[in-house]
């Protein structure tokens, strides 16, 4: 053709080519990096005053990290509260709800992933539309339910209404749907009850979902607001996510080292629990989306 | 014009080398098959000529140009995926059409080449349909107009068939055939069933671990294999390759030149006896194992192919390869190719040799 | 003792299959489903569909948890409606949230998504670290922010003087509160939804991006003529949920504002919060708030599957 001769590409436009990708990449690099300084900003931002003084904390301009370090905050936090027995609570409930749902949560996905039965699509589909139904609307009558059964001084209020897990029958069924059906046919030929087929069996196989859903359910209720201010009428059975809420709220002119500390405090778990399982939460986190 | 030149390309992945400073000329105009098992480097370079997998070193010229720099889409190239990569979210004429949007290419002459296109690969009733309600044939001809509607320079194809059912395929291959002698462009088309590259290609070239083992038409491929590899890998069933003493050098011949009978016949250098293990008849021909004790590699046995459908299993009965179906292998492989008398008459001794060894 | 056990269950198996082989089928074979989901259904009737039941049956009633309990037909919702003034800024406030929130959570979501896709270390570096918000407890985020966003001596104040513009009231001012709460709870949830893009562009084959490429697809096209349509499963699902949690923001309004400066960021969970348990016990009442709450629900999900969903491609 007419270009048979003609080379359009010299080595000095593929260099030049090669020098604007890296100056892109690292402009992409440094904006990427500006990001992540404004999603950890404020956690650092909250560790910092944790630990500053309360004059340096009102001092301008601010200072980026404590002068004088002190450990004032976490001594005042300990001071207004014993947080011990609300920590307690948390766990409590926390692994009470887990003990729960392990149980209603493994039969139950057992059953929508791998029997057939009448009435399957439209059982399932009343999961998914409890999922979607905000506890925001029926804290009353389940408030009502439980201060008639007098158990409103109880933990109970926190514990049984998380009792089934729709997102965790669906995330587990998911996972129970990629073992397949000859491996469960195999195990009946070896004679295998239903039982063992799903503890041992189907769990195996999905004990990574299992996992994350129950670390899930732990992050939610320590960090659980909403539920605890609504069911919470005495103060030894608060979990201790409402009681560093009511930091800010103990006296006229905030201690804001002592709500750091106590925020530190409440964040170290979920961040720890972040550190060594983001991996797979996010991997699950991810896959809900995918339908 | 549009030969594919390579020119000392090379293409790694993170630190593992794939292909090493490799040239090679594709003939304008000409049906060229890649072939190899998987992970010879086959659809590594379709990818690099179609631009989407650049190499990391060398120079890439179609039709003379120097298309190293140059972006996938200015190339001219149509590429056949074998998932066929069509667009779910658009209708068949969407799919046809898009490429011809995006060289702006005016409205009318869209709808014509599109409609013209759907009528060469039998699509029109599907114009309108999302690829989801067509079936995978269906599917693999909306992949093919995709292709053809650019009247690309150079048609890549990276193993188009292999989603198809068998029957399928067969009809679709020599469609494809057709489609080629009526084009009259480049073809390269990845496989890495012989039978499929020797059914369809003008020039097979046949690859393992990123380097050529052998470049020529079907018929010199198979007749004249240039090293072991190629012998083994072309051929169903492929050559029989057998050891020549011990200095790691071997011979072998292709399966339909073995001739099989009950008593010794003399005057062939190579003639031993065997005892006939499984029995394939196929129709026209039978495919018989022959279990050998003499000069076999790895298996102990050799295959036959015989237009005799006599043998019963575990008949004990006589192998016999005339002198000029024989071929030789240096060790590493290489096909020898014995220049003056006194040498090949060296060869044919040793294969007396072996064959009386058993 | 356990081997008695798996023992005696072998044998219900063995018949249970002889059986299943068997057109008349035992009632203990095709009951065993139901029996396995008796347990979750139990907590779900009772803690989630018997309550919303309730819910709608005690907003027709005066009740206050204690002596007072009567049938009083449309009488909550002519109040909420009609007589008291509250409820109208607690429904507008709630709807600009959403309407807020979705749109720059999906637009982000999907802008990040697209910025951070490819295998990098500092894309999944940078997925972690926009993520980890999401898993902190709200009320430590609603501290952190009204620390930093205090109007006295909060850093942003204290930054903006710096550079020498002028400090912004943030959450004390009713002009400013609302879209403070907004950006806040859009910083705590962009990294989740943007992990769900990201899933969604990873489950595009990378050669439906190769043959675009080929297609000489210029990139915006590539992007509104592919890649959107591809991810449009995931976007509806995003639409769908952040609209949902939108309508019950109450932990962050209640931590950081309480509803205030003036009603500005008085939102509906709240109204029925206050209603329910901190002002008299106005049960039925609140219960009326909330039934209006999940009518608005049931229409935008009515809304949205009947007309947006429509444009959404399933593959």
């Amino acid at each position: 053709m007419e270009n048979q001769s003609k080379t359009p590409v010299s080595a000095d436009m593929i260099k030049r080519y090669t020098r604007i990708r890296k100056a892109r990449l690292a402009v992409d690099f440094v904006l990427k990096l500006g990001m992540i300084f404004v999603f950890l900003f404020p956690f650092y931002w909250m560790i910092a005053s944790a630990f500053k003084t309360t004059y340096e904390l009102n001092q301008y301009p601010p200072t980026m990290w404590p002068h004088r370090f002190t450990l004032d905050g976490f001594r005042s936090v300990f001071s207004y509260f014993n947080l011990w027995p609300y920590i307690r609570n948390t766990i409590v409930i926390s692994l009470s709800v887990l003990v729960l749902q392990m149980m209603t949560m493994i039969p139950a996905a057992y059953a929508f992933a791998k029997m057939k039965f009448r009435g399957k699509a439209l059982l399932f589909t009343l999961v998914l539309v409890a999922q979607m139904v905000p506890t925001q609307l029926t804290f009353i009558p389940i408030y009502i339910m439980f201060s008639k059964a007098k158990m409103i001084k109880t933990l109970w209020p926190q514990i049984l209404p998380f009792g089934a897990s729709a997102y965790g029958v669906f995330l587990l069924r998911q996972s129970f749907m990629q073992v397949s059906d000859e491996l469960i046919e195999s195990a009946q030929l070896d004679n295998a009850s239903l039982w063992q087929i799903m503890y041992r069996v189907m769990l195996p196989m999905a004990k990574a979902t299992l996992v994350t859903v129950l670390l899930l359910c732990f992050i939610n209720h320590w960090n659980g607001y909403f539920w605890p201010l609504v069911m919470c009428n005495t103060e030894d059975v608060k979990p201790i996510s409402l009681v560093i809420a009511r930091l800010k709220q103990v006296e006229e002119g905030v201690d804001w080292a002592a709500v750091m500390a106590g925020n530190l405090i409440l964040t170290l778990p979920t961040a720890a629990m972040f550190l060594l399982f983001s991996k797979k939460i996010i991997r699950s986190l991810a896959y809900k989306g995918m339908k | 014009m549009a030969e594919i030149r390579f020119d000392k390309i090379c293409k790694s992945f993170g630190n593992v080398k794939v292909i090493e400073n490799l040239d090679l000329t594709i003939q304008d105009g000409s049906f060229t098959v890649l072939v190899g098992a998987s992970g010879c480097g086959k659809t590594t370079l379709l990818r690099i000529i179609a631009g989407i997998g650049p190499q990391s070193c060398g120079r890439l010229f179609i039709g003379g140009t120097d298309v190293t720099a140059l972006p996938a889409g200015k190339r001219n190239i149509a590429l056949v995926f074998q998932n066929y990569a069509i667009y779910p979210t658009m209708s068949t004429r969407g799919n046809i059409d898009f490429g011809l949007k995006n060289n702006k290419v005016p409205r009318a002459e869209r709808d014509r080449l599109v409609s013209q296109v759907a009528e060469t690969v039998g699509l029109t009733p599907y114009l309108d349909r999302k690829p989801n309600e067509l079936s995978g044939g269906q599917r693999q001809r909306i992949a093919l107009a995709r292709a053809l509607v650019k009247t690309p320079d150079v048609f890549l194809l990276d193993e188009p068939l292999s989603n198809l059912d068998a029957k399928l395929r067969v009809s679709m291959r020599s469609e494809l055939i057709e489609l080629h002698h009526k084009l009259k462009t480049t073809f390269v088309y990845v496989t890495h069933d012989q039978s499929e590259a020797m059914a369809m290609a003008d020039t097979i070239i046949l690859m393992d671990k990123g380097r050529i083992m052998q470049m020529a038409p079907p018929e010199v491929i198979y007749l004249e294999p240039e090293n072991a590899f190629t012998a083994q890998f072309i051929g169903t069933p492929p050559m029989n390759i057998l050891k020549l003493g011990g200095d790691g050098r071997s011979f072998g011949f292709r399966p339909e030149k073995g001739i099989l009978s009950h008593e010794r016949r003399e005057g062939c250098a190579y003639c031993v006896p065997g005892r006939i293990s499984t029995r394939e008849m196929m129709g026209s021909e039978t495919i018989y194992k022959v279990a050998v004790n003499s000069g076999v590699g790895d298996t102990g046995s050799v295959m036959i192919k015989s237009q005799d459908y006599g043998f019963r299993i575990d008949d004990r009965i006589w192998i016999t390869v005339e002198d000029e179906f024989l071929y030789f292998f240096d060790r590493d492989g290489i096909r020898l190719r014995p220049g003056d008398r006194r040498e090949k008459a060296a060869l044919f001794a040793q294969v007396e040799k072996e064959a009386a060894h058993g | 003792m356990a081997d008695r056990f798996f023992r005696r269950r072998e044998l219900t198996i063995e018949e249970q299959q002889i059986r299943s082989a068997n057109p008349r089928k035992e009632w203990g074979a095709v009951l065993k489903p139901y029996f396995l989901l008796v347990p979750t259904f139990c907590f779900l009737i009772i803690f989630t569909y018997y309550p919303l039941a309730r819910l709608v049956w005690l907003s027709f009633r005066k009740y206050n948890l204690l002596s007072q309990d009567q049938f009083i037909g449309l009488q909550n919702y002519r109040q909420l409606f009609f007589i008291n003034k509250d409820f109208g800024p607690s429904v507008k406030n709630t709807f600009v949230y959403t309407a807020a929130s979705v749109t720059l959570l999906i637009v982000l979501a999907v802008l990040f998504g697209l910025w951070m896709q490819g295998e990098r270390k500092i894309n999944s570096l940078a997925k972690r670290v926009i993520f980890f918000p999401h898993i902190v407890a709200g009320v430590s985020i609603s501290m952190i922010f009204a620390w930093l966003m205090n109007s006295r001596n909060g850093l942003f104040n204290q930054l903006l003087m710096a550079w020498g513009l002028s400090p912004l009231e943030w959450l004390d001012s009713s002009d400013t509160a609302l879209g403070s709460i907004v950006g806040i709870n859009v910083w705590k949830g962009v990294g989740y939804d943007t992990l769900i893009v990201l899933a969604a562009l990873g489950g595009i084959s990378s050669e439906i991006n190769e043959a675009a490429a080929l297609d000489n697809t210029p990139s915006h096209r590539r992007l509104f003529c592919i890649t959107l349509p591809m991810i449009s499963p995931q976007i509806f699902f995003l639409l769908v949920t952040i609209t949902i949690s939108s309508f019950k923001v109450f932990d962050l309004v209640r931590l950081l504002t309480n509803g205030g400066p003036g009603s500005s960021t008085y939102v509906m969970v709240l109204y029925i919060y206050r209603y329910a348990f901190e002002w008299n016990r106005q049960i039925g009442y609140a219960c009326a708030a909330g039934v209006v709450l999940l009518l608005i629900l049931l229409v935008l999900t009515v809304i949205y599957f009947k007309l947006v969903e429509r444009k959404v491609h399933y593959q």
